[in-house]
């Protein structure tokens, strides 16, 4: 048996650990484009703030490929899978055989198509690499240019602020953090990042980068320029799908599998941010990708590759982030699209305290909260258990909400909850 | 693997739990002390109540598939092979609070000026937890799954 793993970050890594943990013997090789793998993709812009030294990046240690008897290919791109050869192809023009392949190739940045994109000094920020790049060249920046208010863009915009940069953070939409949070969240997360320095222009887009060789600027359409050493794009990721071109391997937005997260290729698996599943609030199929959804899709994965039948539930999204001091957690659906939804509020305005869940007759399907975000774990895990909350919606957003008022929830709960630490809590009830 | 239970018949809620762990995880592990210290110590475990006269004292349950574990994206929480307890790292947590989006019994604290979380870490300097010493109905109780059962009959 040799299985092979394309990608060695979040779902790469843990489909190893989880084949490893069934299979002591047999061999495991992994192909990564990137040569120095197994940081943390989450943590690069801790490390371009300074807030972290390149010491804590390391997700696993150097040992990781030596300790789990992996044959590393590093620094290497698989470029083609020959389904019926079971061979993956690589840029060097080796192959390489399989008999259980995961595709783990993350995602890549989305550039935007504009003029003077491919000018010096305009990033995104994916990889390791990108941030040594940036480093390299902060010395001569005064302004920054960061183009979308999403999650990237935030974090870049945050860390070269605390690099001492003058940040100014352009945003398409009426709102930063639109894929996150709801308006409301939102401008409680703007008016922290703005009084902390950082300029936000709402409603506005970059229509040209200017500058001859190197970025000089940016022109936006509203006519306005803005003059820039450094841009960094920030506008999300589309997952890497090419591999699975001519392979016969089904996509769709992603690589699609079934709850083995085997893709339709028998042998053929897919986890982490290349892989399309069902997300469990929205009750379609959906790209989270994020890290937690990567990690577990790749022990899922990794563990039906070694021949155990583990189901994948789906994924759900959820984003935890931070700006100077004010946390804003969410989980699963934050901004319901229809009137099907109950959206339950509530404010504290001296406190920056703001929650809010989401519900679909009477069964969480999501929650935000700004501020005060201990115990929003119990209320993602009644998403997950599709729990009806009718009997605690009076109390759930309360500060006292915690464990115990979900209990005669669990005790009630006939499909849901079925880790064996629900059920040891109410044991004794 | 061991780690703490607690019988929901006889909790009371009472919270010695609570002061118990904060103490035990304090500067000065003294009562007295600990009262004035900046910033107070954290207790890792809540007494929390179910309905009227139904108590828990809940906290990290050490989660055989730790969502905790799963979801941290520095590595600093880790399950321990030896023992499948859940530990946590205090060198590679960088306050990110994914552990505290994905645990689904709230055990999970904010340390906030240090940019770190807390959870029952079982009272390493101890025999037995802090808590499990202090509970005055022993509603809380060290073992196995195995042996909290046997100790309640069940």
């Amino acid at each position: 048996m040799q299985y092979v793993i394309i990608g060695s970050s979040a779902a790469g890594i843990n489909a190893v650990e989880a084949i490893r943990a069934k299979d002591k013997d047999s061999k495991i090789v992994v192909i990564s484009d990137e040569k120095k793998p197994l940081y943390s993709r989450c943590l690069i812009s801790y490390l371009l703030a300074g807030t972290i030294d390149e010491k804590k990046i390391w997700y696993r240690k150097d040992s990781f490929f030596k300790n789990n008897k992996v044959n590393a290919f590093l620094g290497i791109k698989a470029v083609e899978i020959n389904a019926k050869k079971k061979e993956v192809l690589l840029d060097n023009k080796e192959k390489v055989v399989f008999d259980k392949l995961l595709v783990a190739t993350g995602a890549s940045p989305k550039l935007e198509n504009i003029p003077g994109i491919d000018k010096a000094g305009v990033f995104p920020l994916r990889t390791i690499g990108h941030t040594a790049e940036i480093q390299s060249m902060l010395e001569k920046v005064k302004a920054v240019a960061v183009l979308g208010g999403g999650l990237i863009g935030l974090r870049a915009a945050y860390a070269l602020k605390a690099r001492g940069k003058d940040v100014s953070v352009f945003v398409k939409s009426g709102s930063i953090l639109s894929q996150i949070v709801d308006k409301d969240a939102a401008s409680l997360m703007q008016k922290r990042i703005e009084e902390k320095g950082i300029k936000i222009f709402t409603g506005v887009a970059a229509k040209e980068i200017t500058g001859d060789r190197s970025a000089k600027g940016i022109a936006l359409d509203n006519g306005l320029k803005h003059g820039c050493e450094l841009v960094i794009i920030g506008k999300g990721v589309s997952p890497n799908i090419e591999i699975a071109g001519g392979s016969g391997i089904k996509t769709n937005w992603g690589i699609l599998t079934n709850d083995s997260l085997e893709t339709n290729v028998e042998g053929i698996f897919a986890a982490g941010d290349v892989s399309e599943t069902n997300d469990i609030a929205l009750g379609e199929s959906s790209i989270n990708a994020i890290w937690p959804a990567a990690c577990e899709q790749g022990r899922i994965a990794g563990l039906n590759m070694a021949g155990e039948r583990e189901i994948y539930e789906g994924s759900l999204a959820m984003n935890s982030i931070e700006f100077f001091g004010l946390p804003v957690i969410s989980v699963g659906i934050t901004k319901p699209k229809s009137d099907a939804y109950e959206e339950i509020v509530r404010k504290d305005a001296a406190r920056n305290i703001y929650k809010k869940v989401v519900l679909k007759d009477g069964v969480v399907a999501g929650v935000t909260f700004v501020n005060s975000i201990e115990n929003i774990g119990i209320i993602g895990s009644l998403i997950k258990n599709k729990t009806n909350i009718e009997g605690i919606k009076n109390i759930i957003l309360e500060d006292y909400f915690d464990y115990g008022k979900i209990i005669p929830l669990i005790k009630k709960s006939k499909k849901g909850f079925r880790e064996p630490e629900f059920k040891e809590t109410i044991l004794t009830l | 693997m061991k780690k703490i239970y607690c019988n929901i018949k006889k909790c009371l809620g009472c919270g010695s739990c609570e002061i118990a762990c904060a103490v035990e995880h304090s500067k000065s592990k003294e009562l007295n002390n600990t009262i004035s210290e900046s910033p107070l110590p954290i207790k890792r475990r809540k007494a929390e109540f179910v309905e009227e006269g139904v108590a828990i004292s809940a906290g990290c349950q050490h989660c055989d598939n730790a969502a905790c574990v799963t979801a941290c994206m520095s590595g600093a929480m880790y399950k321990e092979l030896k023992t499948g307890l859940t530990r946590h790292d205090r060198d590679k947590c960088v306050g990110c609070w994914m552990c505290i989006m994905s645990c689904p019994f709230g055990a999970i604290t904010r340390e906030k000026q240090e940019k770190q979380v807390v959870k029952c870490d079982l009272c390493p300097d101890r025999d037995k937890p802090a808590c499990v010493e202090a509970c005055p109905t022993r509603a809380l109780s060290l073992g196995t799954f195995k042996e909290f059962k046997k100790l309640c009959n069940m």
